[in-house]
């Protein structure tokens, strides 16, 4: 008999159906977007103006980094902790309404960018997904991100509920691998958000609104990154998920061990976020010994995915030597390299750990230098969050919608083809935005043809940079089209066999061979407190001692346009709201 | 715990790794000297650039012997001096403030490269060995025009380097007769003195004169020119120093009416003379 997630849960997948379809409109908008910048930045073909580039770039950042990954996100994580804990939400309007509030975030802030395009409405955001101050974006802007992060926060939760609801149930078990993995994920993210929350909360919603006049940059800079790192993690730890939970399975085996995955998650809760400064590296302000001091917090960052890269290749050979491979490396034939789900796991693994090394350098603080702001920090992203998250999201797919709806997926071979392409095409691109960053061509920049000077390139010309990052960007957006085309031809398929078991295999090593203080995740919050605690307390103490919590008299820079009827309409909804809530 | 052998094996491996990369890059911060952008400088409100003794005239000043300071200034979408002009040879501290948002200051190609945020003031120092000529980009999203914000920077041969800044003034017109001056200042940048000499020349007269302008001060020279001798018309002069030039021209007049300096003396003659000004022009 089938046993999908679909049949055993078909609310659940009605709504994790639902959260993914979001992501992947976002998908689809940034994806679009970063076709047109690959294009513009090379001067192949300028579809919009310059001064344009930054409203599509500001709408690639916001879509592809916050909409598209922690949609699928909260997709993915609603899955496993469904299926682990097998059981329902407690209330599933509660769901549905974080749900709700995420999409009515994202449509905020999607207008506020969106507008840009459109001048006759008085509304722009054109400040980049990382919005540093003095920039100025419209309030609506700001207020869609605390929108979104508060869903992100009632999502975890949701999930915490759940747990303990479960745990009511089994009294003294083990809290399942993927929920115990979406549980760590999340005291990690709330720990972390906390910085853009009081970023937004406390300067720069009432600076826009015009209530405060001034802004201190560097504290407004600080904050952003003291959530901006752990961010990335955010984006990287489904990606973590589905290679721990799904991958060992498509193999055709089972996880090797569930100890050193806790231990990994655990790692990620207490060091994601007293590291955020290594993005600060060349600011001035902040003295050098705190520099020193996040720099090789982040060196031990590099353990759990030192851990992780262990575990995912020894489940993968078990798997392989399940159907019948043999040798040193002759059982790397044996995978199932056909299936798009495990192609695309392995390619994004594989990409993953070369971007690791990238990383070193961008966290190694009197290299960093040379890197920092130039083109190589994108290709570190796009490799990064743009195919290790991504891709593995993508794959993932290819084995979860099945699961969500019940259909068989349609067009495996082009779901091989559509992996294989995402492949070749971050090849190039990132290939490009590396050495084009080494010889000095910057980041973040409608032109880098310049007047005064040309770049040195040792080997190669500036061109075939720009041919290499335009045929990887035109590449990618295929791929993107071709993924989205499966999607939906999938979710209408009407042919629904043969799918898929949704039963996860359990680890060769279990929870009963860890010691069971790796689950209590209250000790594991507190020393992370401490840990930021310790890292963050007297920068930002020196921050604020230096230039006062407002600035010194910083003025706004507005990226949209002065005078805005819009802003005030804003403004006095929310002193209505606030009224009304005093009340 | 039970960790597989390997398992262990790999975990000693990666942390032995991990701090060889801390160890290489305490050595390079440590032993090379790769000090870090910190938090050393005073703040300095964007109000008050213009009042400041270094941002107020953003320039390249020498502070030592093969030792300068260049004070910059970033703003929507240029850097201020451009270009900043530094001789081989020599050791550069950069202090770069924002005048508005936050912006980059990188030199192309090498790693002198720092975040500029107003209110805060970035240091770093760079050796130049070579004479060389680099581009300048602001690295960081500054607005719509960000692409644009682009400076040079130029390492001269240290011969050729120098800090002399000439200016001169002198009267546009002379009455038939009367002597006038033509006042030229001399500026010495540079710490040791300046020993030259300054050339003057009007009609076909040419004076030379010998200055010496102490290091990082200023010397006045005056040249008088006889109107007698020059006669009615206009007389094109220069003042030379070195590379530098600085010209104008004299206009000897039978009969000055300037407005200066009868206008001066009563309102009424004044407006006469505009009135008869006017008419001579429309006629």
């Amino acid at each position: 008999m089938r046993n999908t997630f679909v049949d055993a849960y078909p609310d659940q997948a009605r709504f994790i159906r639902r959260v993914f379809a979001t992501s992947f409109t976002a998908f689809a908008v940034g994806a679009f977007f970063g076709l047109i910048q690959a294009l513009h930045r090379t001067d192949i073909l300028r579809v919009v103006e310059s001064p344009t580039y930054y409203t599509v770039l500001t709408g690639h950042g916001v879509f592809l980094v916050l909409s598209f990954t922690i949609f699928f996100l909260v997709g993915v994580y609603q899955w496993a902790v469904t299926d682990s804990l097998e059981r329902r939400p407690v209330d599933m309007r509660f769901t549905w309404g974080w749900y709700g509030l995420m999409v009515l975030g994202t449509l905020l802030a999607a207008f506020a960018i969106l507008a840009g395009f459109v001048e006759s409405i008085d509304v722009s955001a054109n400040t980049l997904f990382t919005f540093y101050a003095p920039l100025q974006g419209h309030p609506i802007f700001y207020v869609g991100l605390v929108l979104f992060v508060v869903g992100t926060w009632l999502a975890g939760a949701d999930w915490f509920r759940s747990w303990l609801a479960w745990k009511g149930e089994h009294p003294g078990e083990r809290i399942p691998l993927p929920t115990f993995m979406v549980l760590t994920t999340m005291i990690m993210w709330y720990i972390s958000s906390i910085g853009v929350a009081v970023a937004i909360l406390a300067f720069i919603l009432p600076w826009s609104l015009g209530i405060v006049d001034s802004i201190n940059p560097t504290l407004t800079r600080t904050l952003f990154w003291y959530f901006g790192h752990p961010v990335v993690y955010f984006w990287l730890l489904p990606a973590y998920l589905l290679w721990y939970i799904l991958l060992p399975k498509l193999s055709g085996g089972r996880l090797f061990s569930d100890p050193l995955a806790r231990v990994v998650f655990i790692l990620f809760i207490l060091l994601s976020t007293p590291v955020g400064i290594h993005h600060q590296y060349l600011d001035p302000g902040i003295a050098e010994g705190f520099k020193f001091i996040v720099m090789t917090n982040t060196m031990f960052l590099l353990l759990p995915s030192f851990l992780t890269a262990f575990t995912v290749v020894a489940s993968m050979e078990h798997g392989a030597r399940q159907r019948g491979g043999t040798g040193y490396v002759g059982w790397l034939r044996a995978l199932p390299w056909r299936e798009p789900a495990f192609t695309g796991m392995a390619l994004a693994g594989l990409v993953f750990a070369f971007g690791g090394f990238t990383g070193i350098v961008n966290a190694g603080m009197n290299i960093n230098y040379l890197v920092h702001n130039s083109l190589w920090v994108p290709g570190h992203i796009h490799t990064q969050v743009g195919t290790a998250s991504a891709l593995t999201f993508m794959a993932g797919s290819y084995w979860l919608v099945p699961q969500l709806t019940g259909n068989r997926l349609v067009g495996r071979s082009i779901g091989l083809v559509q992996v294989l392409l995402w492949f070749i095409g971050i090849v190039f691109m990132t290939n490009s935005m590396y050495r084009g960053g080494l010889v000095g061509i910057p980041r973040r920049t409608a032109e880098p043809q310049y007047e005064g000077f040309q770049y040195e390139v040792a080997a190669g010309s500036v061109g075939e940079l720009n041919a290499q990052l335009a045929i990887g960007g035109i590449l990618l957006f295929i791929s993107a089209m071709l993924f989205l085309a499966l999607m939906l031809l999938t979710l209408f398929n009407r042919d629904s066999e043969p799918v898929d078991n949704r039963t996860i295999p359990a680890p060769l090593s279990g929870p009963e061979d860890s010691p069971a203080v790796l689950d209590n995740l209250k000790l594991w919050a507190a020393i992370a407190a401490v840990l930021v605690l310790l890292a963050y307390t007297i920068p930002l103490a020196s921050i604020v001692t230096r230039g006062g919590l407002f600035g010194p008299d910083i003025g706004p820079f507005p990226v949209t346009i002065e005078g805005s009827g819009s802003i005030e309409l804003v403004r006095m909804g929310l002193e209505f709201a606030l009224e009304t809530v005093s009340r | 715990m039970r960790i597989h052998t390997y398992e262990k094996l790999w975990l000693v491996a990666a942390l032995v790794l991990i701090v060889g990369f801390i160890a290489t890059i305490t050595y390079g911060s440590v032993g090379l000297g790769i000090s870090m952008i910190d938090d050393s400088e005073e703040t300095l409100s964007p109000d008050e650039i213009n009042d400041d003794e270094r941002f107020g005239e953003p320039r390249v000043e020498q502070v030592g012997e093969n030792e300068y300071e260049a004070y910059v200034v970033a703003q929507t979408f240029i850097f201020q001096p451009d270009p900043i002009e530094v001789p081989a040879n020599s050791r550069v501290t950069f202090y770069v403030t924002s005048r508005d948002v936050i912006h980059g200051f990188a030199v192309v190609g090498t790693n002198t490269n720092t975040m500029v945020i107003p209110g805060e003031v970035s240091t770093l120092t760079v050796e130049f060995d070579e004479p060389d000529e680099y581009g300048i980009v602001c690295n960081e999203y500054c607005g719509d025009f960000h692409h644009t914000m682009e400076g040079q920077l130029t390492v001269v041969p240290e011969a050729e380097f120098d800090m002399t800044e000439l200016e001169a003034e002198a009267d546009d017109e002379v009455e038939l007769g009367d002597e006038t001056t033509v006042t030229a200042t001399v500026e010495n940048g540079a710490l040791n003195d300046l020993e030259t000499t300054a050339t003057f020349e009007i009609g076909d007269q040419t004076v030379e004169e010998d200055v010496t302008v102490a290091g990082q001060d200023t010397e006045e020279l005056a040249f008088t020119v006889d109107s007698t001798e020059l006669g009615e018309g206009d007389h094109d002069w220069t003042v030379t120093v070195d590379d530098h030039e600085e010209s104008g021209t004299l206009t000897v007049v039978e009969d000055l009416e300037g407005e200066d300096e009868t206008g001066a003396d009563t309102d009424g003659a004044n407006g006469t003379d505009e009135d008869a000004e006017a008419g001579d022009t429309d006629a």
